[in-house]
């Protein structure tokens, strides 16, 4: 009974076997247009309506699992996403950084042209690390000290102007005190009348300075540029090179003029926004003042 | 398994709805990227329920059927679905009904088995694919979904096909029937 069994089993599936593979090598083989194609088509004819009803019917239910499965996709996405777009915006503020600074740099390298950079000077470029901070915006910290040849009194010139000059030097850092401070004080001459002047700080106005002890009678517009003197007189010299813009005058009062020798101008350099200066180190020491 | 029209009718239906329903609806599930092979683990089901045989002709009807509704190489699933009912079969046969951990892990088993018989035959059939890292992450992902849906799909395959099985009719038999009194009666001789 059992062996019976068995070989009824055995043939059963080596009759499926075969008919399987007899299907597989015929369909092979013939074209579309064969008998088996035939029958396929239509067993999928009769059956396309069920598929189309069964489709309509069984959609929630797949809808329901796609649910599921889009909600916790999305959160992965999301988690995934919020990754991105911290590493991108990571990216975007350096590569925003690297061109800001590019430009500055090349800003600084626009001011300096033109001949301003007397003989014999070296200008550092130099990054500013550390920054005063009071309001009046007195002084900044440098990368480049005594080590780079930076010395005290060296002029220090900003993107688009003049900045200050350095007040203290340690080996890799130098402080550098900005016109702006109280006690700054630079000679100046208006371009193009040429009158001179001296350029001090409106202390607690970083954007405004004051020409002063302007000659009386000299015509002085607004928008006319201001520069540095750089008058020397026997040993007594200017620290500051001739011809390095400070800024434009923005008010001049023929009545402030008149009273007090004085008008205002703006500096050009941003004092408050500044990631690089230039010093014009002096190898050989020259005479100060 | 006892073989009646009616039981043959059943499980003409349930072969027909499980094929529509593979190709309409859970093959356009999006589980964990992959999609649940509800036909194969029917054919599994009624393999470890009836047998060899009947997991055999169950897998080749189901497979055919597929084949043509999917308008593919006419065989190639029918071999492919044969090949794993007949597993299942044997299985049950030789070493008897599983447990549910046994259900579920011959689930995953057979899917992967099933996936691997049907690449095969599409590889060989002229499909130019090559098998490629997503492939078997595919057939993997099926395969777990497999061994999770074991169980419930054989519970509802049993439950369909209930009257017809020997183990069932067995099980019945041996029940107490509890008269009003509360005495266990035993049932009667047959």
């Amino acid at each position: 009974m059992y062996r019976k069994q068995v070989r009824r089993r055995r043939a059963v599936l080596l009759l499926l076997v075969a008919a399987s593979l007899t299907l597989l090598s015929l369909y092979y083989r013939e074209g579309n247009g064969g008998p088996l194609h035939g029958v396929q088509d239509v067993v999928s004819t009769v059956f396309a309506p069920i598929e189309s009803v069964a489709d309509r019917a069984l959609k929630p239910a797949r809808d329901l699992v796609n649910w599921f499965h889009e909600t916790f996709d999305a959160r992965g996405e999301n988690d995934r996403l919020h990754d991105q777009v911290a590493e991108l915006r990571d990216q975007l503020a350096r590569a925003q950084t690297t061109r800001q600074e590019a430009k500055e740099v090349a800003a600084l390298d626009e001011t300096l042209s033109g001949g301003i950079v007397p003989d014999g000077t070296d200008p550092v470029t130099a990054r500013v690390i550390g920054r005063s901070p009071t309001v009046w915006y007195s002084s900044v910290t440098v990368d480049k000290g005594s080590s780079d040849g930076v010395h005290v009194d060296d002029p220090v010139v900003a993107a688009l102007g003049l900045a200050g000059k350095v007040t203290q030097t340690t080996p890799n850092t130098a402080q550098v005190t900005l016109i702006t401070d109280a006690d700054s004080a630079v000679t100046a001459r208006i371009v193009p009348s040429g009158a001179t002047g001296v350029v001090e700080p409106d202390v607690g106005d970083p954007r405004d300075l004051q020409l002063d002890y302007l000659e009386r009678g000299t015509e002085i517009a607004e928008g006319q540029m201001v520069v540095t003197a750089g008058f020397s007189t026997g040993d007594l010299g200017s620290i500051f090179p001739p011809g390095i813009p400070i800024g434009e005058i923005t008010e001049a009062t023929p009545e402030e003029q008149q009273a007090y020798q004085r008008v205002h101008l703006e500096p050009f350099a941003d004092l408050r926004d500044m990631s690089f200066v230039k010093v014009l180190t002096v190898p050989s020491g020259k005479g100060k003042g | 398994m006892i073989v009646t029209p009616g039981i043959i009718g059943r499980l003409m239906a349930l072969g027909a709805f499980v094929a529509v329903a593979q190709i309409v609806c859970f093959s356009k599930m999006d589980v964990f990227g992959s999609d649940p092979d509800v036909a194969l683990l029917v054919v599994i089901s009624l393999g470890v329920l009836g047998g060899s045989l009947t997991g055999a002709v169950a897998g080749f009807s189901i497979g055919l059927l597929m084949d043509c509704l999917l308008l593919e190489t006419l065989g190639g699933f029918a071999l492919a679905m044969l090949t794993v009912g007949y597993v299942a079969g044997r299985y049950r046969e030789t070493i008897g009904p599983p447990t549910r951990g046994a259900t579920a892990l011959l689930g995953g088993a057979l899917t992967l088995l099933g996936s691997g018989v049907i690449a095969a035959i599409q590889i060989g059939t002229g499909i130019d694919a090559t098998v490629s890292f997503l492939v078997v992450r595919d057939a993997i992902v099926t395969s777990l979904i497999g061994a999770a849906l074991a169980i419930p799909v054989l519970w509802i395959v049993r439950l369909v096909v209930r009257s017809a099985l020997v183990d069932e009719r067995r099980a019945a038999r041996r029940r107490p029937i509890v008269t009003r009194g509360g005495a266990d009666q035993a049932p009667p001789v047959q």
